[in-house]
């Protein structure tokens, strides 16, 4: 052991870190920018008032609960949809968009039985609701109540968190990989002399642009195929001697067509791949392109849906998050997969057409960065 | 292409990096098919002027015509070959991906023109070795190769024989020598003083500025002195003095 020499590399390390200035802001910046983001999200969603319907069982009793209700509801700043007042409109208006959550009380051998139902779309906003609304029944009827029996339109409806997550975490984890293997690739052209050579033949900036996309198309659509079968697939396989039982895939069930679940992933994969593209231009080092994880993929992961609804975000964050393609990308999979939406709903079309308009700006973007002129 | 315009030329070339003058008013004028030796010490401005030529680089000032055609000009790239000072080839690809690769970019389409080029670099045996297992001279040779697929008729080679043995760069020399008789013009850049006497011209290059240009002996009988070094220290020292 030689201190010197240990201490030599020490002090290499440090003088490293001060010259990449990026590295040192990111260091130092990047945790408390992350930190600032989550606390902001978390404690300031301004979650628009929760629409709520609720249905009670005809009589005065019933009645004078459902009066309660509202009064409770309305003291909580709820919005109480009182036209409301049976289970197939509460459906039908959940259904449409009307209201977030319903709340259904019937009497059976005269024990009442409280059932809480929510879209099923983004489990989080469904459990944060079904609280609210826990709150709300102990405040109304001076109690606890019944235990609550709970129940989604779109979904398998038995609370499995992971079945409404899959479809927006497939749309991330395709987008995540896609673009640090696109980073990596093209710097790896800019720093390695590569691209230099290229722009020395006659091709054009754009069929380089076209090439990538088109080469990474053919890799993420195979990801993208495989990722959707696992998890929307299972397999059972027998026990086979000593060798247990087991499922293969996680068999998420779906509501839409898994082709144009396919082809807005593959949508995504398409601006990350341009995103890799561009953003290459601003690193030196294939470290470089790992630092931009917390500045693209980080507050993706935050805003774009995938734990909370962007309606709900605060403030400035909402219109960050609207220009994010994950916005974008994780609501598409959500109407497809979960609600069964088809290519006919104006959602769906909406969130194709967006991402797609996304892809290309990005493939221009990244076009631009293509200088003949490099050094 | 234009018969009777020479195969490189250049009309008072600048090119500025903010106060950096890396090429300065440089005139210039190659006919075709011969070797032109680009000397200069490092940072003289050599790769710079390669890059105006090549287009790579837009002048700031001044004009680069290759084949008589002003450069930057994305279509005349198909008749100019670039060997840059980095192999600038894919590691992860074998020598006969590389190739086909460049080929296919340059539109050669002739199958039979990479196998002569891959036998001319002597790579054949090694045509499915990926690339990073190559030693640094065959990288070397498989770079040049990339170079020369199209068949190009004007050919920049920016330190083409760094870090190969003396052998083999015997054989790149006879090569270029090749490839002139058969028409090409080669613009070399080095800055090993040896390899002057290969060249039909040599063109000295200092601070972005021709300093002297002429045959090897031109240039020693211009310096007064037998040794190329020594030479090009004399006639630069005059050009730092004035």
């Amino acid at each position: 052991m030689n201190a010197r020499r240990t201490l030599a590399i020490s002090r290499r390390i440090a003088d490293l870190f001060r010259r990449d200035h990026r590295t040192l802001a990111l260091v130092f910046v990047a945790p408390i920018v992350i930190m600032a983001l989550l606390g902001w999200v978390i404690r300031d969603q301004a979650a628009p008032a929760t629409r709520l319907a609720a249905v009670t069982p005809a009589g005065p009793a019933g009645d004078i609960g459902r009066q309660r209700l509202q009064d409770a509801a309305t003291a909580a700043g709820m919005d109480f949809r009182a036209d409301i007042t049976t289970e197939d409109a509460a459906r039908q208006a959940l259904r449409d968009g009307q209201i977030d959550i319903a709340l259904v009380v019937s009497l059976a051998n005269d024990q009442p039985r409280i059932k809480v139902i929510t879209p099923g779309i983004n489990p989080p906003a469904d459990s944060g609701r079904i609280g609210e609304l826990r709150q709300l029944i102990a405040t109304a009827l001076g109690q606890t109540g019944p235990p609550l029996e709970q129940e989604s339109i779109y979904g398998a409806g038995d609370g499995d968190f992971f079945n409404a997550f899959a479809p927006a975490l497939v749309g991330f984890v395709v987008f995540f990989l896609v673009f640090i293997l696109t980073g990596i690739s093209f710097l790896r052209e800019r720093i390695g002399g590569t691209l230099e050579r290229l722009l020395a033949t006659p091709v054009r900036r754009v069929e380089i642009v076209l090439g990538y996309s088109l080469g990474f198309a053919v890799f993420a659509t195979l990801q993208v195929a495989l990722v959707l079968a696992f998890v929307l697939g299972s397999v059972h396989i027998d026990a086979i001697g000593p060798l247990p039982a087991i499922n293969i895939g996680l068999g998420v069930p779906i509501a839409g067509s898994p082709i144009l679940a396919f082809v807005i992933t593959l949508l995504l994969a398409l601006c990350a791949v341009n995103l890799g593209i561009f953003l290459s231009t601003f690193a030196r080092t294939e470290f470089q392109i790992l630092q931009f994880i917390p500045l693209v993929i980080v507050p993706q992961s935050l805003l774009a849906g995938l734990l909370w609804p962007v309606e709900s975000l605060p403030g400035i964050l909402e219109p960050i998050a609207r220009v994010m393609p994950m916005t974008y990308g994780i609501d598409g999979l959500r109407e497809v997969l979960v609600k069964g939406s088809g290519l006919a709903e104006a959602a769906v079309q909406f969130d194709v057409a967006v991402l797609a308009g996304i892809a290309l700006l990005l493939a221009v973007m990244a076009t631009l960065t293509i200088r003949r002129e490099v050094a | 292409m234009n018969g009777a315009a020479p195969a490189v030329e250049a009309r008072a070339l600048t090119k500025r990096f903010g106060e950096l003058v890396a090429v300065n008013a440089l005139d210039l004028e190659l006919p075709a098919g011969r070797i032109y030796g680009l000397l200069g010490p490092n940072g003289s401005g050599k790769t710079t002027l390669i890059r105006c030529l090549v287009g790579l680089a837009k002048p700031s000032s001044g004009e680069a015509r290759v084949l008589g055609v002003p450069m930057p000009n994305r279509e005349n790239l198909a008749h100019i070959g670039y060997m840059t000072q980095s192999d600038g080839i894919y590691v992860d690809l074998s020598v006969w991906e590389n190739l086909r690769f460049f080929a296919a970019l340059a539109g050669a389409r002739d199958k039979a023109a990479l196998t002569e080029v891959l036998d001319l670099v002597e790579l054949s045996s090694r045509r499915n070795t990926p690339a990073h297992q190559l030693s640094g001279g065959m990288r070397r040779r498989l770079s040049l190769a990339c170079a020369l697929v199209h068949r190009p008729s004007v050919l920049f080679l920016d330190e083409p024989t760094v870090g190969i043995d003396p052998a083999l760069r015997v054989q790149f020399w006879k090569h270029f020598r090749q490839l002139a008789a058969d028409g090409a013009t080669l613009v070399v850049t080095s800055h090993v003083m040896d390899e002057a006497d290969r060249c039909d011209e040599l063109l000295l290059i200092l601070h972005g500025k021709l300093l002297a240009r002429g045959s090897g002996a031109n240039i020693r009988a211009q310096a007064g002195t037998q040794d190329m070094e020594e030479a090009f220290l004399r006639l630069g020292g005059n050009e730092s003095e004035k």
